[in-house]
């Protein structure tokens, strides 16, 4: 509660931090904050060029299919390499002058969905160009990716502070990471999952909260219906998990910042 | 008398440092490193009990590494106490570094604006208060140039306008009394007058001790990690210089003497100034000081080519002091100081030359100055 009172205290600090994380990025680049809109296209049209040639059953639309679940995906993947590294840039600040120190990554997560707010207007724009048309799930959006943030800001805090005591961290999530990009039905559907596949990797992929998150996404941008109740649930419950034990490890990792970072 | 509330109140602290020679960074190095022995602390502050009651301006004091820098972070909350509390009661800004947060390539007003937000102002007290900080940083016309453009004194001026203006309760300042030119300096030291004289409270670790005599109402001694002395400030000051040359001292017994090739040597002569013209019933009145790492240093005094040997040394804590913290161990003499009064009553009118020359124990000369006088 007095971390919330104290946020609120240096709203003009995370204002202006997140206005720096979201134009500073790409600054000096010729097209500068574009880039976070180009970058999930670029890779869509990667995947809908080879994807295709490597698996038997196409979904349909395939194009629609990849983009809903490559924009949240880059939401997540930029929020969390950013935000792992928050502490550890601000570094210089932090051994100087005491503000809350919750507000580095907070920042960054603030400025991911902002970010995907914006490109969900790509979403929006290949569901018209592919006639697959908008319906009133949309209004559920808001809830979808606040629960995405919540899960982004819990990892953030969690991974900013251990970075800070463990080098290495960085590179372990990154690959984490990685692994569940193949883990996540992105480019692939659930249902097309060949009966071949052993039954404790698809066990991994049904726990794993994303696929859930996915699934939420595409109802609510293509296939206009309402995700399993047991879905939201699931998605809502790791969002709660995620944000009070990150909270609770940065509470107890923050005390040594200045003198370990 | 009323009593007040405290503005902070510090209950038997201690605060340790890790020493680690090589630090694992990586996390195989730290499975390494996992078995061998533990790492070694070193304890900066131990049992500290301190209540500063609002309103108050209170000095620390110290030598450098006796903890005064690191008790302020701790009140920042920067560092956190490994045992103890420590409360702070009211609004508090540090001025530990000043301009932190500043980004070269934004404009002067928009850095004031991201390292006021630093502080926790939100954007309408920033509005409200902006104008008093431009004026008080007096850059005018160059507060809209980005402030890589800005010369360093600009700099730390825009810097410490911002801090003071922030409006804290409590005010923390860390060595930061010597911004820019003395115009400038007096005009801080007029608002930290104000600051004090308001109920603000201020506490200022700084080395100018005679700016803290005057600035502040209380002065605290951190010795060794601990609260040695709490009082008046004049009576804490003088207690500490004493303290600084009765160390000195014992230090410069234990020291194991090295015979170096080279040693570094400074002086100064005070009086008489060049081009002095004094009558032949006045005595001509030395007096300056020397410093050099070379413990068995020798002063050499001449008039023209007649050397002066009735020199009196003198103990100067406050030279000791500041030469310490800008060359950490460089003075090992503690009379550092010289004073004589030369009689020049058998001296032919004119033009006199009165040197004085530094040499090492190797007869090397390490410094010397030379002045003019007048005889009529």
């Amino acid at each position: 509660m007095s971390l919330i009172k104290e946020l609120y205290a240096y709203r003009e600090l995370l204002k202006s931090n997140i206005k720096k994380e979201i134009r500073g990025k790409y600054k000096g680049s010729f097209l500068g904050v574009l880039w976070s809109f180009i970058n999930p296209l670029l890779s869509v049209l990667v995947y809908a060029i080879v994807f295709p040639y490597l698996m038997r059953s196409t979904v349909d639309n395939y194009l629609v299919y990849l983009i809903t679940g490559v924009i949240p995906w880059t939401f997540f993947t930029t929020v969390m390499s950013q935000g792992m590294a928050s502490i550890k840039v601000n570094a210089g600040i932090i051994k100087k002058v005491y503000f809350p120190r919750e507000i580095l990554p907070l920042s960054v997560v603030s400025a991911g969905i902002i970010n995907f707010f914006i490109s969900c207007v790509i979403i929006l724009v290949f569901c018209a160009i592919f006639a697959v048309g908008f319906s009133w799930h949309l209004l559920l959006l808001p809830i979808a990716a606040l629960l995405q943030f919540l899960i982004c800001l819990g990892l953030t805090l969690a991974f900013s502070a251990i970075n800070i005591y463990i080098k290495d961290m960085e590179y372990i999530i990154n690959f984490v990471i990685n692994m569940l990009f193949y883990g996540t039905p992105i480019l692939y559907e659930l249902s097309g999952f060949s009966t071949q596949v052993p039954a404790f990797l698809l066990w991994l992929v049904k726990i794993n909260p994303f696929t859930h998150l996915m699934q939420i996404y595409r109802d609510i941008f293509m296939y206009h219906q309402l995700t399993d109740i047991w879905s939201w649930a699931y998605v809502a419950l790791i969002a709660l998990v995620c944000l009070v034990l990150g909270l609770f490890i940065f509470k107890k990792l923050e005390k040594g910042f200045a003198e370990e970072v | 008398m009323q009593t007040k509330e405290n503005a902070i109140e510090v209950r038997h602290l201690y605060k340790k440092f890790k020493v680690v020679y090589d630090k694992p960074q990586t996390l195989k190095e730290q499975i390494i490193s996992f078995h061998r022995k533990k790492a070694e602390y070193r304890s900066v502050l131990e049992d500290i009990c301190i209540n500063i009651k609002k309103g108050e301006t209170v000095a620390l004091i110290g030598t450098n590494g006796s903890g005064k820098s690191t008790l302020l972070k701790l009140m920042t909350k920067i560092l956190y106490p490994n045992a103890g509390e420590l409360k702070t009661y009211g609004k508090l800004t540090s001025l530990l570094e000043l301009g932190a947060g500043f980004h070269p390539d934004f404009s002067g007003r928009e850095n004031i604006y991201f390292n006021a937000s630093i502080f926790g102002l939100t954007r309408k007290e920033i509005d409200a208060r902006i104008q008093d900080i431009i004026d008080f940083s007096e850059l005018g016309d160059f507060i809209d140039n980005p402030v890589r453009t800005y010369s360093s004194g600009m700099y730390m001026r825009l810097a410490f306008s911002v801090a003071i203006n922030v409006d804290a309760e409590i005010l923390l300042i860390d060595e930061i009394l010597g911004v820019g030119d003395q115009y400038f300096q007096d005009k801080c030291f007029r608002k930290l007058e104000e600051l004090r004289d308001g109920d603000k409270t201020v506490v200022i670790v700084s080395h100018s001790l005679d700016t803290l005599r005057e600035l502040c109402n209380r002065a605290i001694w951190i010795y060794k990690g601990k609260v040695q002395m709490d009082g008046e400030p004049n009576e804490v000051i003088d207690a500490y210089l004493q303290q600084v040359i009765l160390d000195h001292k014992a230090d410069s017994k234990n020291q194991v003497i090295e015979k170096k090739d080279k040693y570094v040597g400074h002086m100064v002569i005070d009086f008489p100034q060049n081009g002095a013209v004094l009558s032949h019933n006045e005595k001509l009145k030395l007096q300056g000081w020397e410093l050099s790492d070379c413990l068995h240093a020798r002063l050499e005094v001449m008039i023209d080519r007649q050397e002066i040997t009735a020199i009196d040394r003198i103990e100067r804590a406050d030279l000791l002091i500041i030469y310490e913290n800008q060359f950490g161990g460089y003075a090992t003499n503690p009379t550092p100081g010289f004073h004589a009064e030369i009689d020049v009553a058998d001296l032919v009118n004119g033009t006199h030359h009165i040197s004085v020359k530094v040499y090492d124990e190797n007869e090397q000369l390490l410094c010397m100055e030379e002045r003019k006088f007048e005889l009529i």
